[in-house]
């Protein structure tokens, strides 16, 4: 009894943990062109769900296509937020003020959908939620079958596009060093804009396959956020490898947690497991050898 | 300041003009409850105090130390659940409730940036982000302490002062209340003048330009920050003790981290690094939601737009838009 409830909680963890990453890795691939943050990503995954839903639930589209809508909305916001915060203030050398604007749009979004939508939360069925199989004992849905390929595929495509294509390379270039790179012919303002809609794409589609899974409220975007920043940090800003493992991590930490403990006590154990990386392995789960811009 | 002859002038000068804008600073104080008359205002006046005290501590963090604090929020809860708590279990009396109160926020601002010292500006940022998060799911999970989401009810106004041959006041008027709140930010505001103008200030400011510069100078960035920290985050303690006095009711909600970003909103409109600033700016975000009532839930849309389009087009916020409009006037020498 106890193997399968495990069982049953490492998939519960594993289908949270890769969304948790398809957010995660937006985060850290923005840090590593721009060594900046963009607060605003969790409202990217929020809206990203609510055209999922609408999508659906008005225009009567399929779920699949729905998330691909999601990821098209999540590329436009993420064009926007460089045209009218990152792009005009990367001019301005400081570290903290495109990240302070980025707060600003992350409450104004916050508080616009929830004038628009309600802070009732909306029932995000999807024809895959109905459908579940039974393996051993645990049980699991077609829609967890969707997240985990979907995911899967999209962190390989990624790694792929990173590490095989012309642009992945000027990309990591750019990441390693933006001015010697634009030597090279490399255009950065061009790559950092990509990076940016890359990653903002990521998370409104990764905002259409929570929502079915957790509660699509204004709100559902933060709450993932603030533990894509945990895993962020415990993966080692920046680092691809280092988020992957470290949203895995989080996403069963969240469903043992849930299992054993309280569901009161995720945020407690994931912020405590945060507080004690920094204090005492500050350069995340695989530490990478940087050199440090002094 | 270049000219060693006339530089004691200048501070003379300076600190004359000072201690009249005190003045001014505490006239308006005692005069603002007697013109603006009625409970409405006066609840609204305890609020902008207890919002200014709230942004002149995150400033001393942010705009003197430079270090992004977004856990302002905690330390404001800390403040008011652990004095409310002293009050309500133990029966402490109000005053020694409320030290301990101001001592515990600092002594955990002080333990996070023990912790976040050798991280630079994001790391910070996120650590005290999380910092908010769990100390928020404390307040709200340790029922049998906290009483979780029921909250805490019946709060104590502070006792009454008598001295003899005065009249008694009393706290239970929101216009002693006020006093009392406005008053110990007025001196918060004076002690944190002298810090800034002082030798500790400059070492700040220079930690905060670049801290391995000031390393190399023999300035112990770390120990100065861990200080920064402790002040500001002791002051949002302070401003929670109030809250808690004040409201008579404590619910986590009130600290949930949108607060923090709250806070944050008022220092860079007010103008992040002076500390005139963050008071106009909490002044006017406090109001300005309350003179466009019918905007209703939209208060918090002003406060990201405001904080948004400040960053992008005015960083100095209020502070530099005054000056904008004093050099334009043709008063450029005096703004200087």
């Amino acid at each position: 009894m106890t193997a399968t409830i495990v069982a049953q909680q490492a998939i519960n963890g594993i289908v949270l943990g890769s969304l948790y990453v398809l957010v995660a890795l937006g985060l850290t691939l923005i840090y590593g062109v721009l060594v900046q943050i963009n607060f605003a990503h969790a409202d990217f995954v929020t809206l990203g769900a609510f055209s999922a839903y609408f999508f659906m639930h008005l225009l009567g589209g399929g779920y699949l296509a729905s998330i691909g809508v999601a990821l098209i909305v999540g590329a436009v916001l993420g064009w926007l937020i460089n045209v009218s915060i990152f792009a005009p203030l990367r001019h301005k050398g400081s570290e903290l003020l495109p990240l302070i604007a980025t707060i600003g749009v992350s409450v104004m979004m916050q508080n616009a959908m929830l004038a628009w939508f309600g802070p009732v939360p909306y029932a995000f069925e999807t024809p895959y939620s109905q459908q579940v199989f039974r393996i051993a004992g645990t049980f699991f849905t077609a829609q967890s079958v969707i997240i985990i390929v979907v995911s899967l595929a999209t962190i390989a495509l990624l790694y792929a596009f990173m590490k095989f294509t012309f642009l992945g390379k000027a990309l990591r270039a750019v990441a390693q060093d933006r001015e010697t790179a634009g030597l090279m012919g490399i255009n950065p303002n061009y790559l950092i804009m990509l990076t940016i809609v890359i990653s903002s794409a990521l998370a409104g589609m990764a905002g259409a396959m929570l929502a079915p899974v957790l509660v699509l409220t204004p709100f559902a975007g933060a709450s993932v956020i603030v533990k894509a920043f945990a895993i962020v940090i415990i993966g080692g800003f920046g680092n691809v490898e280092g988020t992957i493992l470290a949203g895995l991590l989080v996403g069963l930490i969240e469903s043992f947690t849930t299992q054993y403990l309280d569901p009161g006590w995720i945020d407690i154990v994931v912020f405590g497991l945060l507080l004690l990386m920094l204090a005492f392995r500050p350069t995340g789960l695989i530490a990478e050898r940087r050199e440090e811009n002094v | 300041m270049s000219d060693a002859a006339t530089a004691p002038e200048i501070h003379a000068r300076a600190s004359g003009s000072r201690r009249l804008a005190f003045l001014a600073a505490a006239l308006a104080i005692a005069a603002l409850p007697m013109v603006l008359t009625g409970n409405y205002w006066q609840t609204n006046l305890t609020v902008c105090a207890i919002n200014v005290l709230l942004a002149l501590g995150l400033d001393f963090i942010l705009g003197y130390a430079g270090q992004l604090n977004l856990g302002q929020s905690a330390f404001y809860g800390l403040g008011a659940y652990v004095s409310t708590l002293l009050i309500t279990k133990l029966g402490v009396p109000f005053w020694v409730a409320f030290a301990a109160g101001v001592a515990f926020s600092g002594i955990a601002g002080m333990i996070l940036a023990l912790f976040a010292v050798r991280l630079r500006g994001h790391y910070l940022a996120i650590a005290s982000l999380a910092f908010a998060v769990i100390t928020y799911q404390i307040l709200l999970n340790w029922i049998s302490l906290t009483q979780g989401p029921l909250g805490i009810y019946a709060i104590p106004p502070p006792p009454s002062i008598a001295i003899p041959g005065l009249p008694v006041i009393d706290f239970r008027n929101p216009v002693a209340l006020f006093y009392l709140v406005a008053g110990f930010t007025l001196l918060v505001y004076f002690i944190l003048d002298q810090l800034v103008r002082s030798p500790i200030g400059e070492t700040l400011t220079a930690i905060r330009e670049d801290d391995i510069s000031a390393a190399s100078l023999g300035i112990n960035a770390a120990a100065w920050k861990v200080f920064a920290f402790g002040v500001g985050a002791a002051v949002g303690g302070a401003a929670g003790c109030f809250y808690a006095t004040f409201v008579g009711t404590l619910v986590p909600d009130a600290f949930f981290i949108t607060e923090s970003f709250t806070i944050l909103s008022m220092v860079i409109v007010g103008g992040m690094g002076t500390l005139i600033g963050p008071v106009w700016g909490a002044i006017l975000l406090t109001l300005l939601p309350e003179l466009l009532r019918d905007l209703g839930d939209l208060r918090l849309i002003v406060y990201g737009l405001a904080l948004t389009l400040v960053v992008l087009f005015m960083p100095g916020g209020l502070v530099q838009a005054a000056h904008l409009v004093r050099a334009k006037l043709g008063f450029a020498k005096a703004a200087l």
